[in-house]
Parts: C-alpha cells; sequence; structure tokens
C-alpha cells in the first residue's frame, strides 16, 4: 500500500492554477524524485500533503488517511527555506520539534543526541543556533526532520546551499530513511542527486505532470543519438531520425550525428546495419541524461547538472 | 492541541526570559520606585524662602509680618502634630492640650497655648512618654519662610537703586542671599504702598499673608487714630469665627479616601497596560523572528496555526503576570519594610479590591485584557517580515490603545466619572483598563457583569478574525500588505 497518494490534485490561487490534475503515489521504502522549475507547483503539492494549504479538488491519502497534524508524528518535512530559532540551543531545537510531533521528551533527546553524533556536532549540542555555521544549522534542521524516524520524508529542496561533504551526508541519510522502509519524496533542481538517488521521478511544469517512472524510463523518452562513422547516409536507414555529416569525408569515410526516431533501439539500427552490408567503423551510442529529459520535458529554466 | 499551545507557550517564555531586556524591564519597576523617595527627598526643596522686610517706617509693620509667618508655622506644625497623634491615637500624651484636639482650627489662642506650653519640643516629649514601639517619631515639617536682617547693602538705597541692589542680591549665590524683598516706605502708613521684589514668581499664599497682616496693621492704626485703644483695635481685629473642623482619620474618607482608594486599581490599570507594552513587544519579536527566520513552514508542518497563536498568547499572558506578580512582591516586601504611613495607605486601599467578588474581576479583566491586545500584537507580528516594518503598524495600534487609557486614568484620578469613563468602560478595547481603573470608586454589578460579557465576546471574535489573519499571513512573506489583501486575509478561510 503506498504512504502517499496523490490523486487528481488541483491548486488554484485567485488565477494562477498551481497544481494542475496531479496523481502521483510513493510506496514504503521508495525513493521519489518530484523535480521541475521554479514555480513548477512542487512546494504547493508538499504544503498539500502536509496539509498547511488545502487543495482546491482532488484528493491526498498520507498514511491511509487525509493530511492531517495528527500524523504529523509519523512525517519529517525539510522545508526549502530553512531557519531556525537562533537564541535556542542544538538539541533543544531537535527536542522542541520532535515533542511538537507528539515525542516525549527522553526519546526525543536520545534521538536527537544520535543524530548530532552521526552529524559530526555532538559536541555542539548545547550551541545556540545562531553560533553556530550555515551548514551545521542546515544539519540540525535536517535532524528536526529525521527525529521522529518518519514513515514519510518530504525534503523541499534538500540539496540547496549544502557543500558537497554535506551533499553527501544528506544523501546517505535519505538512503537510510529508504533502507529501513520509510517513503522519501524530495524535490531538487540538482538532476545527479536524482540520477544518483530515485526509484523513480516525476517531472512537473506548470504544475501539470510531465512524466512519472523509472531513470530508465525518463531516458527513453528522449531518441537515443550516436556517432558513426560510414560510407553510406544513415538517415535512409529505418528508425533514423536523422542523420548530419560532421567535418569532411576522408576517403569516403563521413562522421555522422545521427538522431533515432523515438523508442528505437540502436541494436536494432546497428543489425539492419549488419544485415544489408552497411560498413561502421565507428557505432557510438549516447543515451539522453536526466538532465536532457528534463529540458526536453519541462524546459531549461531552473536546471542544474 | 493542548499540549502542543503548551510547548510553544513554554517556547516563548523560556525565549522572553532569555532576554536581557526582559530582566532590565523587570528589575527598573523595583528600582524606580526603591529609588523615587530617595531622589524625590533629595530633589525636594525644604529649605525655607529667605524673606528680608526693609521697614524703614520704624519697624511695626516688619514685627507684624514676622509674627504672622510664625503663626501660620506654628499652626501648620500643629496641624500635622495633631493629625500624627490622631493617627497613632496618642492623645493620652496631653489630652488638654491643642494638638490632641483634632475638631478645629487653630485660632492664635491654641497658638499662643501651644508656645506656652513649650511648642513642639515639650509636646514631643509628652508624645515619647506613651508613644508604643514601633510607632514612628514625628518629624515636623521645615518652616516655610525665615526673615534674614537687612543686608548693608540696601541701607540707604531708593527707587530704581534699590531695585537694582536688590536684584544683585537675588543674583548671588550666597547661600544666605534673600529670596524676597519687602520694602516698607517711610512715610507708611500715611503712603501704604510696599514694595515687594522677589527672585521668582512670589507665591500667592505669600502675597496674601502679606496682604492680610499689613492690611490688618493698617486698619489697627486708623482705628487708633479714630480714638480706639490699641488693645481694643487689637481685639476687633483677631475677632473671628471659630470654625470646627470635621475631616476624616487619615487615610480614609472624601476626597483623600476616593484617592488612597483608586491606588490599587489605577495602579493596577496602569501594570495591566505597561507589561502588555512590553510583553507585547517580546512577542512581536517572537513572531518577526519566526517569520524572518523562515521557520514557519517547519513549525506549521507539525502543529496548526492556532495552536501556534494561541501558544504565543498563552507564553505572553504567562510572562506578564509573572512580572507583575514580581513587581507585586517587590510591593509587598517594600510595604512590610517601611510599615508606618505607607502600611497606613496601604489598608484603606486595599479595601476596595479585597471582596472575593472583586477579586475575581480584577482577574478576569486583567486576564481577558491581556489576551484582547496580545493577539493584535501576534497578528502583527504574523504579518510583517522586520521589526522595522512591524513599528509601522504598532504605532497607531499603540496610540489608538494608549492615548484614550492616560485621558480615562486621569478622569479616575480626577474623581471623574463621566460621558469619557462610561464610553471607554463598554468599548471592549478599552474594557480592561476602565473597568480596574474604576473598582476604588465602585462600580456597579451589573457594569461588572454587562462588561464581563461583551470582552468575551469580543475577545471570541477577536480570536477568530486574528486568527484567519495569523493563518492567511503566516506564509504570506514578501507581499505588499493593502487595505484590500488585509480584508481578504481577515475573511479568509482554510486556502
Amino acid at each position: 500500500m503506498a504512504i502517499l497518494e496523490v490523486s487528481n490534485l488541483v491548486k488554484r490561487f485567485d488565477d494562477i492554477l498551481a497544481v494542475d490534475d496531479l496523481s502521483f503515489s510513493v510506496a514504503p521504502g521508495e525513493i521519489f524524485g518530484f523535480l521541475g522549475g521554479n514555480g513548477a507547483g512542487k512546494t504547493t503539492t508538499l504544503r498539500m500533503v502536509l496539509d498547511i494549504i488545502r487543495p482546491t479538488s482532488g484528493t491526498i491519502s498520507v498514511l491511509g488517511g487525509a493530511p492531517d497534524r495528527r500524523q504529523a508524528g509519523a512525517i519529517g518535512f525539510l522545508p526549502e527555506e530553512r531557519g531556525l530559532y537562533s537564541g535556542m540551543s542544538a538539541i533543544d531545537t531537535i527536542v522542541y520539534f520532535g515533542r511538537l510531533k507528539g515525542m516525549n521528551f527522553g526519546l526525543a533527546k536520545s534521538r536527537g543526541m544520535e543524530l548530532l553524533e552521526r552529524f559530526d556536532l555532538a559536541d555542539r549540542a548545547k550551541s545556540d543556533i545562531g553560533d553556530m555555521s550555515k551548514g551545521m544549522a542546515q544539519k540540525v534542521q535536517l535532524a528536526t526532520s529525521l527525529v521522529n524516524d518518519p514513515e514519510l520524508l518530504m525534503l523541499d529542496e534538500p540539496f540547496s546551499g549544502l557543500d558537497p561533504v554535506n551533499q553527501g551526508l544528506l544523501e546517505n541519510e535519505i538512503l537510510r530513511a529508504s533502507e529501513r522502509g520509510a517513503a522519501v519524496i524530495f524535490s531538487t533542481h540538482v538532476m545527479q542527486h536524482a540520477e544518483r538517488l530515485c526509484d523513480r521521478l516525476l517531472l512537473l511544469r506548470k504544475g501539470r505532470k510531465r512524466f512519472e517512472g523509472t531513470l530508465e524510463q525518463a531516458r527513453a523518452q528522449l531518441p537515443v543519438s550516436l556517432i558513426a562513422v560510414s560510407r553510406h547516409d544513415p538517415s535512409t536507414i529505418p528508425g533514423v531520425a536523422s542523420a548530419r555529416p560532421n567535418g569532411a569525408a576522408d576517403d569516403g569515410w563521413q562522421e555522422w550525428d545521427v538522431k533515432l526516431d523515438p523508442g528505437v533501439a540502436p541494436g536494432s539500427v546497428l543489425e539492419h546495419c549488419t544485415a544489408n552490408g552497411i560498413g561502421l567503423r565507428r557505432w557510438d551510442e549516447r543515451h539522453a541524461s536526466l538532465h536532457d529529459v528534463f529540458v526536453e520535458l519541462v524546459g531549461g529554466e531552473g536546471v542544474e547538472q | 492541541m493542548m499540549n502542543n499551545i503548551l510547548l510553544v507557550a513554554r517556547r516563548e517564555i523560556r525565549q522572553i526570559l532569555a532576554m536581557k531586556s526582559f530582566w532590565l524591564t523587570l528589575l527598573i519597576l523595583p528600582l524606580a520606585l526603591a529609588l523615587g523617595p530617595i531622589l524625590g527627598e533629595t530633589l525636594d526643596d525644604n529649605e525655607p524662602t529667605r524673606v528680608v522686610v526693609v521697614d524703614r517706617s520704624g519697624g511695626a509693620a516688619a514685627a507684624a509680618l514676622e509674627a504672622r509667618f510664625a503663626e501660620d508655622d506654628d499652626r501648620d506644625v500643629l496641624r500635622s502634630l495633631s493629625r500624627y497623634v490622631q493617627r497613632y491615637e496618642l492623645e493620652s500624651a496631653d489630652p488638654a492640650a491643642p494638638w490632641t484636639q483634632h475638631d478645629r482650627w487653630y485660632t492664635a489662642a491654641d497658638i499662643d497655648a501651644f508656645r506656652a506650653s513649650g511648642g513642639v519640643e515639650a509636646a514631643l516629649k509628652s508624645i515619647d512618654a506613651v508613644r508604643p514601639e514601633g510607632v514612628p517619631e514625628f518629624e515636623p515639617d521645615a518652616r516655610e519662610y525665615t526673615f534674614l536682617p537687612v543686608p548693608d547693602e540696601l541701607i540707604g538705597q531708593d527707587g530704581e537703586a534699590f531695585a537694582d541692589v536688590a536684584q544683585t542680591l537675588f543674583d548671588s549665590d550666597a547661600e544666605d542671599a534673600p529670596e524676597v524683598i519687602v520694602r516698607v516706605g517711610e512715610n507708611y502708613p500715611a503712603d501704604p504702598r510696599i514694595g515687594l521684589y522677589s527672585a521668582n514668581q512670589p507665591r500667592s499664599s505669600f502675597v496674601t499673608a502679606l496682604q492680610e497682616t499689613l492690611t490688618g496693621d493698617l486698619r489697627t492704626r486708623l482705628l487708633a487714630e479714630r480714638g480706639i485703644s490699641g488693645a481694643e483695635a487689637a481685639a476687633i481685629q483677631a475677632a473671628a469665627p471659630a470654625i470646627e473642623v470635621t475631616t476624616p482619620p487619615p487615610g480614609d474618607g472624601a476626597r483623600e479616601a476616593l484617592l488612597v482608594r483608586s491606588i490599587v486599581p489605577l495602579a493596577l490599570a496602569y501594570i495591566l497596560m505597561m507589561s502588555l507594552m512590553l510583553s507585547g513587544s517580546w512577542m512581536l519579536q517572537g513572531s518577526v523572528e519566526e517569520r524572518s527566520n523562515k521557520l514557519l513552514e517547519s513549525l506549521l508542518a507539525c502543529i496548526w496555526p492556532e495552536e501556534l497563536m494561541y501558544g504565543k498568547l498563552l507564553g505572553g499572558l504567562s510572562v506578564g503576570l509573572l512580572m507583575i506578580a514580581v513587581w507585586a512582591g517587590c510591593a509587598g516586601i517594600a510595604a512590610y519594610a517601611t510599615q508606618g504611613v505607607i502600611a497606613d495607605m496601604i489598608r484603606p486601599a486595599l479595601e476596595p479590591v479585597s471582596s472575593p467578588v472583586i477579586i475575581l474581576a480584577i482577574l478576569y479583566f486583567f486576564i481577558a485584557g491581556y489576551i484582547l491586545i496580545s493577539a493584535i500584537f501576534v497578528a502583527i507580528g504574523a504579518m510583517v517580515d522586520s521589526m522595522s516594518e512591524a513599528q509601522g503598524y504598532l504605532m497607531p495600534v499603540l496610540l489608538a490603545i494608549l492615548l484614550p487609557i492616560t485621558f480615562l486614568l486621569q478622569a479616575i484620578l480626577a474623581g471623574k466619572e463621566g460621558l469619557l469613563v462610561q464610553v471607554l468602560t463598554w468599548v471592549p478595547l478599552w474594557t480592561p483598563f476602565a473597568v480596574l481603573a474604576r473598582l476604588g470608586m465602585g462600580i456597579e454589578t451589573w457594569v461588572l457583569v454587562g462588561t464581563g460579557i461583551l470582552l468575551a465576546a469580543a475577545i471570541a471574535l477577536e480570536l477568530v478574525f486574528l486568527g484567519r489573519l495569523f493563518r492567511a499571513s503566516l506564509l504570506a512573506s514578501g507581499q505588499r500588505l493593502s487595505i484590500k489583501r488585509l480584508i481578504e486575509r481577515f475573511s479568509a478561510q482554510k486556502q
């Protein structure tokens, strides 16, 4: 059973359609990437899942019920805009959020200390947030979302503002949560994190879903391109969408930039060449990256490699 | 829900208690109360006004003036001694002495008798014989005027030269420099003009006494010129009705009683106002921090906006009550330590606020007032992104609350219960202050109940609308807040 199930979700702010007929689900242990440019509706969707705002129409099922603060104990949330009480110590902050999620003081404190140790911040447990570096404060905030061992972990742009070391730490925490069976949903602009972590992805553009599936399925959305060196013009081969000569021919051998039709496997084209005696000196396949898919489906705005 | 409200309230309390400004404010009032009387005493001008009478008519006028002011001073001493004796029931010291008879205006004869019996020194000796332990000693007030010999500089001066010398004397830094000079001419009383030179605006009481004394002197002389003997003339001049005076015992009755009875209620209204302004600004600071530090979304993922708002209100209320408890404790310690006059004042002052109904009313209106005004601060905090932006909304709100309260307290101090007081009593924004302040004067039960119900209804309505504003404003950072948007937020249901 899915931990999070969203069906035909619509959210309208006056004249602006922020989320348009969105449906998806996230299963336990699954890492789900929520990708989209600025204003795509990612944060609005997450806020609706958290019951911070209400949908215009559609349904959301969180842990088998409608969104409700009573489920806060099973949810971990890291917002895009981060901040904590500057005058509160790290451990007090984690305990405070743990208690707001229904934990008792002792458990919240012991879990908080475990997390601070894991994040190499145990010696700063009693330091005020205001006295910490930005990176340290961000780790404390991550700890506030993990303190209750959530069944549903939602991270809104979690990698933004983190240095490479802390990005690695965050990736580990996402994998750790997934391994213990939590459903993890995170939004990001950084494609490499999504490629490394996500079991499934959803691409959102102007509130509307453009794609949902695995990384392989996402890549398959774009035709494969390849570089071939042949005396024969590949554009006449079935399954080839286009072939453009690249540079001058050498003794009749020409380098070609070849684009296949969508859904055509490069192997079938290679097989056709072999069967029809078309000589090939080079055959380099180039599969689409998630970045390419993102740019193609969502547009280049706001994407990072 | 309650658990989350308590958690938010506790965090608010801890945050405010961690502020240096809280501790400074908490200590400033008791310090001011402690230092006030000391400073007041230091600043109080206890020195008598130095007077020189230049009498060139033979000295009779100067003697009459000195005698008159000495009589006034002795009458003041007698009066304050009488009130001291009455307050501490020390009449047994000398039942026949004028200062143990409190029901009349002291005549010249009383003053003569007082002087003949040895004056204040002899009276104090008698009192000391019967004064129980713990009763403070009597301390007579300083005399108002002291008469100095004529300075050499003024001898032989006349006209403008006299005025110039007088001015020079006034300007001098000498400790015995005169402050008032009265000049009686050589031809007095034929020429009845009297010159009055003063370093500052002369006190009307001084001018009146001068006028009365010299008028009496003039008339005595005129009567003598018409063949009436000096003794008869003096008797005519001294003829006066015997005025019986009925005054309330110290700290009770009439205007004094009204003031004393209103001390605690007025102080409550003041304290409510002060602690509200202080804790309100701290609550506002906390709300602004939550917005500017962008931690609202994290909070709202765990708790409802209403829980956040109620938690803040509860936190603010707790801090306010804590401050008041500390201040009340300090006042209690001060009263216990000083006893005497303050204890005498406190007893009648506590009288109007000592019945259980009134205590309940005080608690109700105090807490209700706190919630009513604090909710406005919290809502402002939710709407703005910075403290400077908050100031823009705060100023008009503060003026709207404080200005009428200032007028209200002044009206009650003056013993008035006119239209302004009535209106402010029934407008919920000022009801808590007006009701608290009016408790000393006496307030009808139906008014107490009616305003209480109206106030509860207003708070319920306020929490609904400000709750909507709070909820709608929390995540709407960076928006320019127009009137239209404000109205939208007031009427916003859950988005």
